[in-house]
């Protein structure tokens, strides 16, 4: 790691200035995640900007929405009054994150723009279009455990790894950013990018753009929300599959069916076509399985990471089935 | 003597000093004038470097040198075996693995050392593809090694099979792992003039010392190694790697001291791992349980110009009453870093035999502790010698009897907790103890009857300091208080290293044996001093304790120890020449509830109880914690630990503790621990043999044997992740 100059501005529009200006320059807000790429080399910058005095980190509902700021700490969040109320999805996503001190230090902003914990990009030395575009793709070849089945390509199959996103996703969440050209909103779902070609490229973030709130609509009274993350251990570790669901339903017809899946796929996962096949049907086990035969319709799995298409499916049906009252 | 300073669960007696940060670890070491060193490592794995440029990390801040291997001062090769690497790196320009050192930096600050690795670029010339951990096909049978030969035979194994009533084969294989101790190998080297006096995290004092003298070319005595206090070492710490010879090169070449701490990545390929292992095994056995053949054959990586094996196969060739049996330990060359031993290197055989023992339980339709129970040796069986004691039975009634163990249905799938499976396995625990080079000691009884003993072992956090201190307590007859037990220090009467299992009974003999000669000495003081309350009493009806020595016939005539000594007006020293300690046999029984969702193939471990016999315990809480300590690494080991190799390019993927998993605290259930507790007569230290990898073996496989009890599935394929059992 190369010495850095450091800041720690007071107004959120002096920060976007500092560090739109300079090519070099990031954010740094808990720091959990950022510290770890430059020590390793995933990541180099000359200047840090510090956003940890910025006044966002509110947390706020309103009109049926729940505004976060990008500041807010996740234990602060997983634990507000609000969250395991009225989002228990997202309480258990954060929950089910990281360590107790970890989520004492990171954010939700910085939560969102974790990169990838695919190891070819974290050890440097290996080749990796998302670390250095256009050097190839090591995992590709390589040991795939925790890598994409879904999303992926010839040039990147890393697998985004934040449980909070799996959960917003589900919760059809909103960003809030500032930018050098000023602020703006973009939907979680327009939010990440598949690789493509350009898999240095994780997310509709602008160079200098800064996310200051993350904004949930509040689902309505009755609906299910639940997490499942399946891991190598029991906490502390990311998720080889996990689901969010955000289900309504009207006796036993499905009327509407949020599905969010992490550990498979290059960014959070939402199937439209898998949410369709439970849509206007009853909960049923043959129904949920059918579901998750759609969703995994074009995986490309490979020998490491085989089971998950397997695995998903099963963690669909443990996230559903308790749902269906027994209907097989 | 006193009978209660052994045995009683004393708190560490340096924890203090370690909850405070006053204990002093290697890479805490501050001296004058202190430079700071950093490897920069090899990104191929096979080939040799062509062009190695410097420059910009020589013009980087702070940066005092860079060696390369054109430039650091040449090494002779060690021939002192605990130097197991084939070659010293950055002598030439040859690549045998990834992460092999290339550059070494000498810097003012650790990050000043670190950023200039980073910057010395190197090109290579790769000769062909590497050979990692996916290339396990093509295994030879290699010579004879210092730990003895790698075949074993007794009677005629084809005789036993067509004996038995039922056989079972099985084919296990186990990956890589590696010992990652909290705390980072660290070497901090000072020069005085052609002295060295190197702060090493070591198991082995002696060991560094021999290496660094041959390496460097330096008289034995002028080096001096000092170790106080270690994070953990599981074996890694046992070998001298090549890191403490390159970082004494680099000090004594820029004529300051340096300082060089591995990084946890560095950890990965710079001392010594569990070398991946496929085992196959074939038991035979009568119809009423009684083992007719066993038949084994395993296979492990060594590195290019190696062939040490460090996977031992003690547990197939020692511990069961079987008459035919075959084994043979095979070697596949990798192009891989260097191979050690790990705690424990009898884990891997241990697997492999419990877990088929449990398989022939099954098709015998006999409960898996009778089988083995029928099986029992009192007896050695490599070479026929009794142990000492062996309360191996008893401890199976005992665990078997607090797990509840009789209510087990034994049907695979028959035992359910709403929507979960329990299973139910157990497994024998057992590890050699001691059989190595005994220690010498040395003591200072001071004329305030305080001892201070210095004993050249070490502390891995185990109990060193604390079980020294209890059994010369309990010696002597004197509060532990009055004790001062000092080591990790090679200008002390050395011990053997601190593996194996050898250090409780091997300082323990030397600590039993110089303070007996003390407490005779005063003794013999006592009743010849003018004066003395004891003067004229024959001193076999001398006793001690409390400080004091005593006439046995009458406990009111007594003198204290600081009386008789200050008497004599000047402290007495003692010191007693190593005896090689003999081979012991620690065994156990461990019983594992697991339970497992049906769906999901999601396993939890959620209860454990092992009883085990160590002989004397020494204390009940050093020795609980290392039983604590192997059944938590026994449930990484079978559940999810793994280092992983790139198939392309034989480099570690995971070389860091979020891709190597460990156990954390939710992992841990609740697990209980007895000990039988009976002094084993060959021993002498108290009657205490060697214990701590006995905990690591056994629980292993008795985790398997309740993942197959619970779902009917034989996953012999570690780590058992919840995939391989959907």
């Amino acid at each position: 790691m190369r010495d850095f100059s450091y800041v720690r501005p007071d107004a959120a529009a002096e920060a976007v200035r500092l560090v739109a200006r300079s090519a070099d320059a990031t954010f740094v807000a808990g720091g959990t995640d950022l510290l770890n790429l430059m020590k390793d080399g995933a990541e180099d910058h000359a200047l840090v900007v510090d956003i940890s005095r910025l006044p966002l980190a509110g947390i706020e509902e309103s009109g049926g929405r729940l505004r976060i700021g990008a500041m807010a700490r996740m234990a602060d969040v997983a634990l507000h009054p609000v969250v395991p109320k009225r989002l228990p999805l997202l309480s258990q996503a954060l929950l089910a994150s990281a360590s107790p001190q970890v989520r004492t230090m990171a954010t939700i902003g910085g939560n969102l723009l974790q990169r990838t914990r695919c190891w070819y990009f974290r050890g440097t030395g290996f080749a990796c279009n998302k670390r250095e575009p256009g050097s190839g793709c090591a995992a590709l070849e390589g040991r795939s455990r925790w890598h994409a089945v879904l999303g992926g390509g010839d040039h990147c199959i890393a697998v985004h790894p934040s449980d909070l996103a799996v959960a917003l996703r589900a919760l059809d969440a909103t960003v809030h950013t500032l930018g050098p050209d000023g602020a703006r909103t973009v939907s979680l779902a327009d939010f990440y990018r598949e690789p493509g070609d350009t898999p240095h490229i994780d997310n509709a973030l602008r160079h200098g753009e800064l996310i200051t709130a993350v904004e949930v609509p509040l689902p309505p009274a009755g609906t299910h929300q639940r997490y499942l993350k399946l891991r190598d251990r029991a906490t502390f570790e990311f998720a080889v599959v996990s689901v969010a669901a955000v289900l309504r339903t009207r006796g036993r017809i499905v009327e509407e069916a949020r599905l969010a899946f992490g550990g498979i796929a290059t960014q959070p996962w939402r199937s439209a076509e898998a949410e369709a096949a439970l849509r206007g049907k009853p909960l049923t086990e043959r129904n949920i399985a059918a579901a998750g035969r759609v969703l995994v319709r074009d995986a490309q799995p490979r020998e490491d990471n085989e089971f998950k298409v397997e695995l998903v499916q099963r963690a669909l049906q443990d996230v559903l089935g308790r749902y269906t009252g027994g209907s097989r | 003597m006193n009978t209660d300073v052994v045995g009683r669960p004393l708190s560490r007696v340096e924890s203090r000093l370690k909850v405070t940060g006053a204990a002093e670890y290697t890479a805490d070491v501050r001296v004058p004038r202190l430079l700071h060193g950093f490897m920069a490592m090899s990104t191929i794995a096979r080939g040799r470097i062509t062009r190695i440029d410097t420059r910009a990390a020589e013009a980087a801040g702070g940066v005092v040198a860079v060696y390369t291997h054109e430039t650091m001062p040449r090494l002779k090769q060690p021939t002192y075996r605990p130097f197991f690497k084939p070659f010293i790196p950055i002598q030439s320009p040859e690549i045998h693995h990834a992460g092999q050192p290339v550059a070494f930096v000498v810097a003012q600050t650790l990050e000043q050392a670190q950023r200039a690795a980073e910057l010395v670029e190197v090109e290579y010339e790769e000769t062909g593809r590497p050979l990692g951990e996916l290339a396990m096909g093509v295994p030879f049978l290699a010579p004879s090694g210092p730990d003895g030969p790698n075949t074993f035979e007794r009677g005629d194994v084809a005789e036993g099979m067509a004996r038995a009533d039922v056989r079972v084969e099985a084919e296990f294989t186990i990956p890589m792992h590696h010992h990652n101790p909290i705390e980072p190998h660290a070497t901090t080297a000072v020069w005085k003039g052609s002295k060295v006096t190197v702060y090493e995290t070591t198991q082995a004092l002696g060991n560094t010392q021999h290496v660094v003298s041959e390496a460097l070319d330096v008289p034995l005595d002028d080096v001096r190694v000092i170790s106080r206090y270690l994070g953990g070492g599981f074996g890694s710490k046992g070998p001298v790697w090549a890191h403490t010879v390159l970082a004494c090169a680099a000090a004594r070449a820029v004529g300051r001291p340096v300082k060089l701490v591995l990084s946890r990545a560095h950890m990965f390929t710079s001392n010594g791992h569990r070398a991946e292992t496929h085992q196959r095994i074939g038991i035979g056995a009568t119809r009423d349980g009684r083992i007719t053949a066993l038949d084994h054959v395993s296979t492990q990586q060594v590195t290019r110009g190696d062939v040490a094996l460090f996977n031992s196969s003690e547990p197939i060739r020692m511990l069961y009453d079987i008459p035919h049996l075959s084994n043979v330990q095979r070697t596949v060359r990798l192009d891989l870093p260097t191979q050690s031993f790990i705690r424990s290197p009898e884990a891997c055989s241990s697997h492999a035999q419990e877990a088929a023992l449990d398989e022939l339980a099954h098709a015998l339709k006999l409960d898996p502790v009778e089988l083995r129970k029928r099986n029992w040796s009192s007896r050695n069986m490599a070479d026929g010698e009794e142990w000492g004691s062996n309360y191996l039975r008893e401890c199976y009634d005992r665990a078997a009897a607090k797990f509840g163990w009789s209510r087990r249905d034994p049907r695979p799938g028959s035992m359910r907790d709403g929507g979960e499976l329990v299973g139910w396995g157990m497994a024998t625990s057992a590890h050699t103890a001691g059989g190595r080079p005994g220690s010498g000691a040395r003591m200072t009884f001071d004329v305030r009857g305080r001892a201070r003993i210095q004993v050249g072992t070490h502390d891995l956090g185990t109990g060193t300091y604390t079980i020294m201190t209890q059994i010369a307590g309990e010696v002597l007859g004197i509060p532990v208080e009055d004790v001062l037990f000092e080591l990790g220090d090679s200008a002390f009467p050395l011990s053997y290293a601190s593996g194996a299992s050898t250090t409780a009974p091997g300082v323990g003999t030397a600590v039993n044996r110089v303070c007996s000669a003390a407490r005779k000495a005063v003794i013999e003081m006592a009743v010849s001093q003018p004066g003395s309350p004891l003067r004229g009493v024959p001193a076999e009806r001398v006793d001690t304790g409390d400080g004091h020595l005593f006439d046995t016939a009458d406990r009111r005539t007594r003198v204290s120890y600081r009386s008789v000594i200050g008497h004599g007006g000047k402290p007495l020293h003692f010191e007693v020449e190593p005896v090689d300690t003999p081979l012991g046999y620690s065994t156990g029984a461990v019983f594992v509830e697991v339970r497992v969702d049906p769906l999901l193939g999601r396993i939890r471990v959620t209860r454990v109880v092992g009883c085990y016999d160590p002989g004397t315990v020494l204390n009940r809480k050093t020795a609980r914690s290392q039983v604590l300590g192997g059944i938590i690494w026994g449930i990484g080991f079978t559940l999810f630990e793994h280092t992983l190799v790139d198939p392309a390019t034989a480099r570690i993927v995971n070389p860091n503790l979020s891709g190597y998993l460990i156990p954390v605290n939710a992992d841990v259930p609740d697990i209980q621990v007895q000990f039988i507790d009976r002094p084993d007569p060959a021993s002498d230290a108290l009657g205490a043999r060697g214990f701590g990898e006995t905990p690591m073996t056994g629980v292993t496989a008795a985790i398997a044997n309740a993942v197959f009890h619970a779902t009917g599935k034989r996953v012999r394929d570690l780590p058992l992740t919840q995939d391989k059992l959907l």
